[in-house]
Parts: structure tokens; sequence; C-alpha cells
């Protein structure tokens, strides 16, 4: 996609003398209309003193009436739905409410507290899920174990569905069917005239213990900047609108988990890892914000809060990039227009905790699974760390995206889905860049999007054969 | 010149042991980068030709690539040698074009990296001047705007600088208003110990109101503690007195001449700060207060004057002759026997013996000023009376807080014996004589006579 836009222009070879005439094209950066949506997002006044039920309540709440009508779409105009105070055993009905996940294997702290006398420590696991674990549904009164046609291992606590089925005489609901909200009402998306471009990247894991990745990330710089390249790559680059960097922009290597263990006296004097990673980055912005407008966002291991929705990196952080106007510090969950075309997405932690806590291991599928029950982060308060909120769930989409992303994904994923409203959304999972070294373009004409990878030779590639000889 | 960047070239690579990547050379040379991978290529071309010394040089490739099933774009650095294996897998090839040239052969491409990053590093500000892409959006904020909300350390330098030139016409008045405000400021500093000892003074004043046998102990302490807040206040009184001391003289004008107030205005103006001038205001204030003492008028307008003199009795406090005892002495005893001036004094009198407190009430005294009432708050030395469950009369005596308003009168004059505040005249003043009968003459008409005493007290001094 971006190589054909980029091939067409057949220029000059640049390997010939150069033309003391020529001065070196210069092609003019697209514009684009922009307008962020993330106002929801941001948690003006903190009070952490609220207990967490109330997200529960609201998130129920809002998508009740939702889901009545997904029921009625579904089962029959006619199909009752009841609370689960007014069940009655053996009646066919439906009811709306949230899923409760027991899991034995969910690291709790009271169980922590009560065992520790003569437990180890148990040992941080990719998956939390079991065979042992029970399903629960929850309305605002009561709750009450599913059986049935429904996969505990792929449903996670907090996500809200409605279920078809009756109670059955031992006091559980043998569920027949269940639908999730699925997709909202999407906005139009304008029809472009040509071709452009945003670039997603997420993960660049700066301040790591190995810099291998960084000559891979200066070459992305260098060509969106339209450093580098040909002259057909760098007019292809000039179509790339905007860049989106979404979260995890330092390594997991700067935070110093000994800091807080360790004794004040000998840390005094020792800088914090994030300190020089951070000037590492301010740098790299400051490339990137001199030719394009950028969109930064927090990730899991970046200086803001933990919890989400993550608030915008501070600017004073940025001393030499936050001078230009294109800069845009944004917060975790990201939304915005560009160009009409709705973006939404997360830096991954939401899908990273689904994903532990799911059978669910593909992130584009899980990513879907999260769109098709209308809320960015089901798990959260349970096991993903959250903001306390209390009269709203700002995590409920309200709007179909039109490209829905997570960053820091394993690999690079995109996926064009239909919702049954004839929404079109481009599900992207952004790849960790200082792994894979890729990083993706969307193309806001076409809603196509395509990895972009980068590579330079190692010495690591003939050592190991070497080594492999010798063995 | 045309040829000439290639001895340039030659220059960095064979002499310096350069790697010179295009992007560097872009930057030094401060041409277009695709000019600079022109220049790299004909070097190259040329060296091979001349069939001198062997040189390397890496390449950049792009393209499109398919992968494991998935298309991607594929940009890549790689070695001459890998050059064709890279081109053959990509279809189309978007991009062909000489990286680098280094002598040695690259075993990994990490030095690439260091090199452009030191370039780049060196043109932060300018590093993108030579690509092949502009960005109209892309203006830095002017220095004046980062400067509000967002901090750019580099600007803030040169800043002042474009100032002074800007105010190239006036050569000689553009460096003063700098100068002023920070003399503004700094003369916060400056004065820091005159307002200090004024502050100081008045509480060690209060203090002793409360425990009279203690009167000169404490005084070092409280001030200490006080100062940092009180500067403020302090100072500004310092800059104001000329204007409101005239008024007051003007006020006074029909006084009678044998009070012959010691201070005035202009005197104040000639002497140097640190100078004891304060006593003698502080008296004259103390000496219209006998008279006016009912009208509610005048009493907001001698809170106003009191701001004034504040800086008074500090500056006496300064200077530690052994006048400065008998001075305070005056004031101190005077109190007892004009039950009335309690009124005007109360603020300020009424103080607790906490110092600590006494800033709070010191800072309220001061809003008082702008002259309205307040209600303030104040702890109180109070002693009940009352039966117990055991039928004793128990005696108790404990702090409390109450409110008051200013014109509350509750001042006891039973808690210092009155002494003679004339016995304390002769000692004092022999000082200003001459000036105070030029000067003063005209000054507080209103004063009363146990005023004059004290305000002789000063005169003679």
């Amino acid at each position: 996609m971006f190589s054909e836009v980029s091939a067409q222009k057949e220029g000059s070879s640049l390997l010939c003398r150069p033309d003391s005439e020529d001065q070196g094209p210069v092609f003019e950066r697209m514009s684009q209309a922009y307008s962020p949506w993330s106002e929801r997002y941001s948690v003006g006044e903190r009070s952490f003193s609220r207990q967490y039920a109330h997200i529960y309540a609201a998130r129920l709440m809002q998508m009740r009436p939702t889901l009545s009508e997904r029921a009625q779409k579904k089962w029959g105009p006619d199909v009752i739905i009841k609370k689960l105070c007014d069940l009655e055993p053996g009646e066919q009905c439906c009811i709306v409410g949230t899923l409760f996940k027991r899991m034995e294997l969910q690291p709790s702290i009271l169980k922590e507290i009560s065992e520790e006398h003569n437990l180890l420590p148990q040992p941080p696991r990719a998956k939390y899920i079991s065979e042992a674990d029970e399903l629960i549904l929850e309305d605002e009164l009561q709750r009450i174990k599913l059986e049935g046609k429904v996969d505990r291992n792929k449903c996670v606590t907090g996500s809200v569905i409605a279920i078809y089925g009756a109670e059955k005489n031992d006091g559980k609901f043998t569920v027949e069917d269940f639908c999730t909200a699925d997709l909202p009402l999407q906005r139009e998306r304008p029809a472009l005239s040509s071709d452009r471009f945003v670039l997603l990247a997420s993960g660049l894991g700066l301040g790591s213990s190995h810099a291998d990745s960084m000559l891979g990330l200066q070459l992305l710089v260098d060509m969106v900047t339209g450093q580098l390249g040909d002259m057909g790559e760098q007019s292809g680059a000039a179509a790339i609108s905007r860049v989106l960097l979404a979260g995890n922009l330092l390594s997991q290597n700067t935070q110093d988990k000994d800091a807080s263990t360790k004794a004040k006296y000998l840390t005094k004097k020792t800088q914090a890892g994030s300190v020089e990673a951070i000037r590492l980055l301010d740098e790299l912005l400051l490339q990137l914000v001199a030719s394009l407008p950028v969109d930064v966002m927090p990730g899991q291991y970046d200086p803001t809060n933990y919890t989400l929705p993550q608030q915008p990196l501070h600017r004073c952080m940025f001393p030499l990039s936050s001078v230009y106007p294109t800069l845009q510090l944004a917060s975790n969950p990201y939304e915005a227009s560009i160009d009409g075309v709705r973006f939404l997405g997360t830096s991954g932690q939401n899908v990273c905790d689904i994903q532990r806590y799911s059978s669910m291991d593909n992130h584009l599928e899980i990513l879907e699974e999260t769109l098709r029950l209308r809320h960015l982060a089901p798990t959260a308060p349970d096991t993903l760390g959250c903001y306390p909120f209390y009269q709203k769930d700002p995590f409920i989409l309200e709007e179909c995206p039109h490209v829905y992303f997570s960053g820091n994904a394993p690999a690079f994923g995109s996926k064009l889905i239909e919702g049954p409203d004839g929404q079109q959304v481009l599900l992207v999972t952004i790849p960790e860049f200082c792994s894979t070294q890729t990083a993706c373009l969307v193309n806001l004409r076409t809603l196509q999007c395509e990895p972009v990878c980068f590579s330079a030779f190692t010495a690591q590639e003939d050592e190991e054969s070497e080594m492999n000889v010798s063995h | 010149m045309d040829e000439l960047y290639l001895d340039n070239i030659d220059e960095y690579v064979n002499d310096h042991d350069k790697i010179v990547t295009y992007k560097w050379l872009s930057l030094t040379l401060g041409v277009h980068v695709n000019i600079a991978k022109q220049m790299l290529y004909h070097y190259l071309e040329h060296k091979r030709k001349e069939s001198s010394p062997q040189l390397h040089a890496t390449y950049l490739v792009s393209g499109k690539l398919v992968e494991n099933g998935q298309t991607c774009h594929k940009v890549s650095v790689v070695r001459e040698d890998q050059l064709e294996d890279f081109k053959a897998k990509m279809s189309p090839v978007v991009s062909v074009h000489v990286y680098s040239v280094q002598k040695a052969l690259l075993k990994d491409s990490n030095p690439l990296y260091i090199v452009d990053y030191d370039a780049v590093k060196d043109n932060l500000k300018s590093c993108s001047r030579f690509s092949a892409i502009r960005c109209p959006a892309a203006v830095p904020l002017s220095s004046a705007q980062p400067q509000q909300g967002r901090e750019t350390p580099g600007n803030p330098p040169p800043e002042p600088e474009t100032r002074k030139t800007g105010m190239n016409g006036h050569a000689n008045v553009a460096p003063k208003p700098p100068a002023k405000p920070q003399k503004g400021i700094m003369g916060m500093f400056s004065s820091k110990p005159a307002s200090k000892n004024q502050d100081g003074g008045k509480e060690i004043k209060s203090e002793v109101k409360e425990h009279p046998p203690s009167e000169d102990v404490p005084k070092s302490k409280p001030v200490a503690k006080v100062n940092p807040m009180l500067n403020f206040f302090g100072n500004q009184t310092t800059k104001k007195p000329d204007k409101p001391v005239k008024q007051e003289e003007a006020a006074e004008r029909t006084s009678t001449p044998e009070l012959q107030p010691p201070s005035s205005p202009t005197e104040e103006k000639e002497k140097p700060k640190g100078e004891p001038e304060p006593p003698p205001k502080d008296s004259r204030s103390k000496s219209k207060r006998i008279e006016d003492s009912g009208s509610e008028e005048e009493k907001m307008e001698k809170k106003k004057r009191r701001r004034i003199k504040r800086p008074e009795p500090d500056s006496s406090d300064e200077d530690d002759s052994p006048q400065q005892t008998e001075t305070r002495q005056p004031t101190l005893t005077k109190e007892p026997d004009t039950v009335q001036q309690s009124q005007v004094n109360e603020p300020r009198e009424q103080q607790t013996p906490f110092p600590r407190e006494g800033w709070f009430t010191r800072v309220s005294d001061f809003q008082g000023n702008s002259g309205t009432k307040m209600r303030k708050r104040r702890r109180v030395l109070k002693s009940r009376t009352f039966v117990d469950e055991e039928g004793c009369i128990v005696t108790e005596k404990c702090y409390e807080s109450e409110s008051y308003s200013e014109t509350e009168e509750d001042f006891q004059p039973s808690k210092q014996p009155p002494r003679d505040p004339v016995r304390a005249k002769p000692s004092a003043g022999s000082k200003g004589d001459d000036k105070k009968n030029q000067k003063k003459a005209s000054a507080s008409s209103n004063k009363g006579t146990k005023q004059a005493s004290i305000m002789g007290f000063f005169q003679k001094k």
C-alpha cells in the first residue's frame, strides 16, 4: 500500500552524481483536520476515597437499555426481561447483568496474607484461568451462578451481557443463549480525495539495556521526516499526516523497582533511569514534531499515573519538543478524529489483562471482543487498575470508532470488521517497536493498514552462525 | 566548487577515519539530504575508479516485501554485499541509496546510529532543515509563549537581550526599568533586618505587656520566628511613609506647640533606614490617641497611621544602645494609665503571649488597617471558678479562644503597675533637640499632656 504510493513517482535515482542545479525536492506535509475527543478520559478532581462498586453500578445502569434492546432484537420483542430478584424457577426469561468470574488462581492479597505463614508466594503466571472457575451473573441486587451455553473461559469479569434461559431447581441458571451490546452507532466517514496515512507505533522502549533497536527507531524517524529514501519514498512520507505513539515509550527497565526498597542513602546520588530515557525521547520527539503532528500516549511503563485512564505525560518533561504546537500529549485511552476518521485505542493494558484472565490469546481477537462488549476495559477495576469513577463509566463506547487499536502487542495484526448496522471498523494491534522494529500505517482513505518494518544488519547473525559451527 | 565536496568527504573518511552517513554529511555541509546521498555515491564511484584503498559502504533499501504471507513496507540498512539480495527480495523496490561510507567494514550497524545521533544532537534545532518534507504547521511557538505555560530552558537567556535591544532609543533609560523592579524584590530582602525588627519590636512589646517582669528576655526569639512572613508587611510600610505622614502632619497642624513631636516627614526622609526614628513617631501617634479615642472615623485613620508607624519600634530595637530599654519602657508604662488609648492599640496589645500566634494576629491586624472592622480570634487566659461535684470551689485557669472585634475594649490596665512616664523622660532624649524644635512644632495639634511628656522624652534625647 505505502510502497505502491511511494513507488508510483519515479524520480531521478539517487545513485548518480549530484546535479549542481538541483536543490533537492521539498514536499509539503499533508495537513489534516484533527480534533481530540479525550475529555472524557481526563480525571479532574482525583478522589481515591471511593469504593469501586460505583463503577459497576454505573456500568450496568448505562448499558441496561442497550442490552434490553439487543435482547428484544435477538429473541423477539416479547421476550421477558427480568431482574434476578423476580426470577422464578423454570421460567424462560432474559436477564441483563454483569459477569463475574470466580477464579481460584486470581491473585488476592487477602489470600496471600492468610496463607503467608506456610506458603511461598505464587509465581506470576501467564494465565490465571483454571477448570474450577465459576461464572456468576450479578445485577443490582443479586447474583446467580451460570451454566450451560456460555464459554466461561472466554468471558471476563465486568462485562455486561444479556443471558437467555431459565433457573433450574438447584439454583443455577442454565444459559441457552446470550448476547452482548455489540457495536454502537458509527458516524459516516468522509470520503477523502487522496491517500493519507497515520503512522501508529508503540513500545519504543527507550532506556532499555540493549540499544540494538535504536537504529531502527532512527530509521523510522528519518523515514517519517523525509530524510530517507528516494524522492518517491519522500513524497509518500509527506502523505503521513500524523504519528501516534501508543504508549510504553520508555522501557520497563527504566522503572527501578529497587529504588523503593533500597535505603535512601544508597540511592541518593543515583539518577532515576527514566531521566535519561525521557531526554532521549524528547530529542526523538523534537525531530518528529518539527516535521509533523505527533500524538503521544502514555503506557504502562511511562512516567504518569498507573491506573486507567492514564493522564497525558507532563509537558515539562519535554523542554525541547513541547515548544512545537505539533506535539500533542494525549491520555491513554485515546480518542480523536483525524480527517473525520475516528480513532480510539489504548496502549494495550486492557487487552493484556483480558489475555491473562481468559482463554483468548490473540490480541486482535480480544480487541474485537471488547468492541462487541462495547466496553474498552471490562476487567477494570477488577484486575486492571482504574480510577474509581462513580457517576459514569467512561470506558463504555458511546460511538463506534473507525479505527480501534491497542498498543504493545507481540505482533502486528489488523482486521476490518463489520457491525450489525453496517459499521466498518479497522482493528489494529500495534506491535511493540523495540522487539519487532515494526510500526504500522493506516490509510485514512481506504482504512487499510500495513506494517512498516525496519531492519539493520547486526553482528549477531554472523556470530550465531559461527557459534553453531563450533558446537 | 563542483568537485570540492569530494575532497571534503575524502578528508572525513580517510584522514579523520569517520563514518560518513548521508545525514551527517547533509548537516555538516548544509545540503539537502538527497544531494548528500548523491555526493556519497559520486565519491564512492570516484574512489572505486581510482582503485584506491578499499572503502566500505552501506546502502538503504526500501520496498514492498512479503514475509510470512504478510506484506509490509520494509526499510533496511544493508552492507554492500547484501545489497543485491535485499533488492531481489523486494518488489517493487522503492528506494536505494548510499547510507554511509567508511573505511572499515562495519560488523553491526550501531555505529551508524551513534554517528547520526551525534550529528542530530548538534543540530537539534534545525534537524529537519535539509529534509525533503516541510511542515507548515510545525512552527515553534515564540519564546514568549512557552514561558507562560511551557517552559523552554533554552529561550529565557536570550530574551532579556532582545528586550534591551528593542529599547535601543533610550539607551540610558533602558537599563533602569529592569533595575527598579529588581529593587522592589531585592529591597524586600535587603530591608529584611529593618522590617524584621519592626515587627519584632512590636511583638516584644505585646509580650512584655503580658509578662512585665521578663521584659527583656524574650526579645530576640520571637523576632526570629516572626520575620519571614512579616517582611512583606514591614517592607510595604517602609515604602510608603512619606505621604501618609504628611497627611497626618496636616491634620495635626493645630497641635499645641509645647508638645513638639520629634519626627517630621522630612526628617524621616533624611534619616537612613536603620536609625531610630521610630520611637518618636510612635509616641506621636500615641499622643494623638488620647484625644480621639471617641470617634470611629478617627480610629480608622489611626489604624492607617499605625501601619506606617510599625517600622519604627523595631529600628529602635536594632541599635542596642542603652536607650533601648528606656525608650521601650515609657511606651509600656504609659499605656496603663491611658485606658482609652487602648482602643486604638488593641489589636497589638491583645496579642497572646505565644509568639507563634502573634503573627497571625498581626496579619489580621494588617488587614484591619483597611478600615473594615473584623472579628478576630485570640487566645485569652481566663480563670473560671465553679463548684465541682464534690462541693469544692475550683478555679481553673485556661486559655480560651474568643472572638472580638477591634472596637471591643478589654485591655486590662490592672496588669501593669502604672509607672511614671515622666521619670523616664529626663534620662531619655537629649538627642534631637534642635530638630525637634524646628520641625515638630507644627505637628500633632491635639496631643494631650500625657503624650506630651512622652514626646518630651524622645525629644530631649
